[in-house]
């Protein structure tokens, strides 16, 4: 095991940015947040961080190790120490945050983008002051996992959409919100959290579930996408080309089982788009054989029970 | 002993990208892997139809996987990362959730099919290691690919959720760096090694996507790789067939050839980049594997 460790801290006075190094003796079971402490008590005083609770609640901890976001707090000097097969760490504050020192971020402006999905409670009429407000046991299953969520912000800092977007896409704890109460069985107004996530770029999503991997609570921000998505159609958002293209998939797989390549993007972007703005990319795929126009996909054997199964599957839906 | 699997090859292999399934065929049969593409298959649902319906995704690749285990083998295997995640999700789901698996077996039984849990799913990637073992593999290498600088691009969907890959640690993978030192190539190490490629999203987020492409070709090209090497083929799809519409972005120059993986195993077999479709390519990979290849 190693005996000493070395660290590089981001470091940010409000204009300047540099790098600065630590180096502190190894000790065995310790936390990021103990290796934060100590520098700061025992080697600089200076050096700016957040935290509070030490239990993975307050949510304050979180920086970037490596490259990865940890809540420090939660997070064992040890496995690092392991994940990355090294004793050289670099600390930074979280991406897709604005930085106001060191490794303390800016959380006002994620707060007032949260507004929008109004993460509050619209009450339906079948609970009141005086009568309370029951939930059985499934309806409160479903929120039980969003309300998990401790505002760290691991899962805008892992996200890859934000950090290319322009800033309309909403961060993935934004979205948990807005899923966490259009579930709540005592919510009145689902589509008032759900249509300002709809038109603040909920397709742009790009899959690459780094949001859910890195949680430090494992909530499955994923599968809220999806539902998020799937609610979105039923409002009758499919004229985009998110919602366009997953019906692309959706329905090949009824009609002939696997996917038509030549008629996706045909399928999500229309004809005419098509034509303005993908012929360059159409040719370059037939001039190298990677798609071929005379081709007819045919079905696949047993596509009967593949219909079958979809015949189930909405029977279920709307059951 | 012949290592045999059910194979299951997902929609690009037998269009956009029929050169990974040329390539997988051949490396297959050159190190004695039995390959049987399991009969019927559909499209995987490529990370797409959930936001359609979640229980229709899950009950297509039930059935998807219900084929394989007709096939009387431990594990069925692919070569795409999105196809390993949706299969595995599924088998996730249904090997977790009795209610869950009692309800698509409802759908099933009217296709005449039963899910039951027997089979493992894998990736060609894994399977080397895991199954093959590199030290078989470096038996077969017939040219070293001595003085070919590579930058793996491993993609998201063979890494994460870790809860349903599982196979390394998402923040610190090795797998692709191991097999590509048994082949003799030198692993680059370059910023945007683990990005994501953005393919999912390249219709409903296409600036943002195209943005990220030109990232992912100059972040290798600026640690002096010769070439990027995915086990992914929609990862191919994205870093090489949209390339020219991602250089409109940039004024540098951001040509980067992009390669399969068993294209690149398929070299070191001793195979030429023809035989491997290399040609198949929209980025011309041909010209920088001749000057670094010896001759066999």
């Amino acid at each position: 095991m190693y005996t000493i460790l070395y660290f590089k801290i981001k470091r940010f006075d409000g204009t300047n940015e540099w790098e600065q190094s630590y180096s502190l003796p190894y000790e065995k079971g310790k936390t990021i947040l103990w290796v934060l402490n100590t520098i700061r008590e025992q080697q600089d005083p200076t050096l700016t961080f957040t935290s509070a609770c030490r239990h993975a609640i307050c949510g304050s901890c979180a920086i970037r190790i490596n490259g990865n976001a940890f809540l420090t707090c939660k997070t064992s000097l040890d496995e690092v120490l392991d994940i990355f097969n090294t004793n050289h760490l670099t600390f930074e504050p979280l991406k897709n945050f604005d930085v106001i020192k060191d490794l303390s971020i800016a959380w006002e402006p994620k707060m007032e983008k949260m507004e929008q999905v109004k993460p509050w409670l619209i009450p339906s009429n079948e609970g009141s002051v005086e009568s309370g407000f029951l939930q059985d046991e499934e309806d409160y299953h479903k929120i039980a996992a969003p309300t998990d969520c401790i505002l760290c912000g691991v899962c805008a800092s892992e996200c890859n959409q934000l950090a290319v977007n322009d800033g309309t896409y909403l961060d993935p704890f934004i979205l948990n919100r807005a899923y966490r109460f259009a579930i709540d069985s005592r919510d009145a107004a689902p589509e008032e959290h759900i249509r300002p996530v709809y038109e603040n770029e909920l397709w742009k999503c790009l899959h690459c579930m780094q949001c859910v991997t890195k949680c430090p609570k494992g909530i499955p921000l994923t599968e809220q996408i999806s539902y998020l998505r799937q609610e979105s159609i039923k409002m009758g958002e499919v004229k985009n080309q998110g919602a366009k293209h997953a019906f692309a998939f959706h329905d090949d797989v009824r009609n002939k089982g696997r996917l038509n390549e030549m008629m996706l993007p045909v399928k999500t972007d229309g004809l005419i788009n098509t034509a303005m703005t993908k012929i360059p990319f159409a040719l370059r795929m037939i001039k190298k054989g990677k798609i071929n126009p005379l081709q007819i996909p045919k079905a696949v054997e047993g596509i009967k029970g593949v219909r079958e199964i979809y015949k189930f599957a909405k029977e279920v839906s709307e059951s | 002993m012949t290592l045999r699997y059910a194979f299951f090859p997902g929609c690009t292999l037998e269009s956009a990208a029929e050169e990974l399934m040329i390539s997988t065929q051949k490396v297959a049969s050159a190190l004695g892997i039995e390959l049987i593409e399991i009969n019927g298959w559909t499209c995987c649902g490529a990370s797409h139809i959930q936001d359609v319906d979640e229980l229709l995704a899950t009950s297509i690749n039930a059935r998807n996987i219900a084929l394989g285990e007709k096939l009387n083998v431990t594990k069925i295997l692919t070569v795409c990362n999105t196809c390993t995640l949706m299969l595995r999700t599924a088998k996730f789901k249904l090997d977790n959730r009795d209610k869950l698996r009692e309800k698509v077996n409802i759908g099933l039984n009217n296709a005449g099919l039963e899910y039951k849990g027997t089979t493992e799913i894998t990736h060609f990637l894994w399977a080397l290691i895991q199954d093959y073992g590199l030290e078989n593999l470096k038996k077969k290498v017939k040219r070293p690919l001595t003085g070919l600088k590579v930058a793996n691009f491993y993609g998201c969907h063979i890494l994460m959720p870790p809860d349903i890959m599982g196979f390394e640690n998402p923040m610190n993978p090795q797998s692709m760096e191991m097999v590509m030192d048994v082949l003799g190539a030198e692993s680059v190490d370059f910023d945007q090694r683990l990005a994501c490629c953005g393919f999912h999203a390249v219709f409903p987020a296409e600036k943002e996507v195209m943005g990220l492409t030109g990232k992912n070709c100059l972040s290798p090209k600026s640690s002096g790789a010769d070439c990027i090497v995915t086990p992914c083929p929609l990862c191919q799809m994205q870093l090489d067939a949209y390339q020219p519409d991602a250089q409109k972005g940039w004024k540098e120059d951001i040509t980067m050839p992009i390669l399969h993986l068993p294209q690149i195993i398929g070299l070191a077999l001793g195979f030429s980049p023809k035989e491997l479709a290399i040609q198949r390519h929209v980025v011309d990979a041909i010209p920088v594997l001749n000057e670094a290849l010896q001759p066999v």
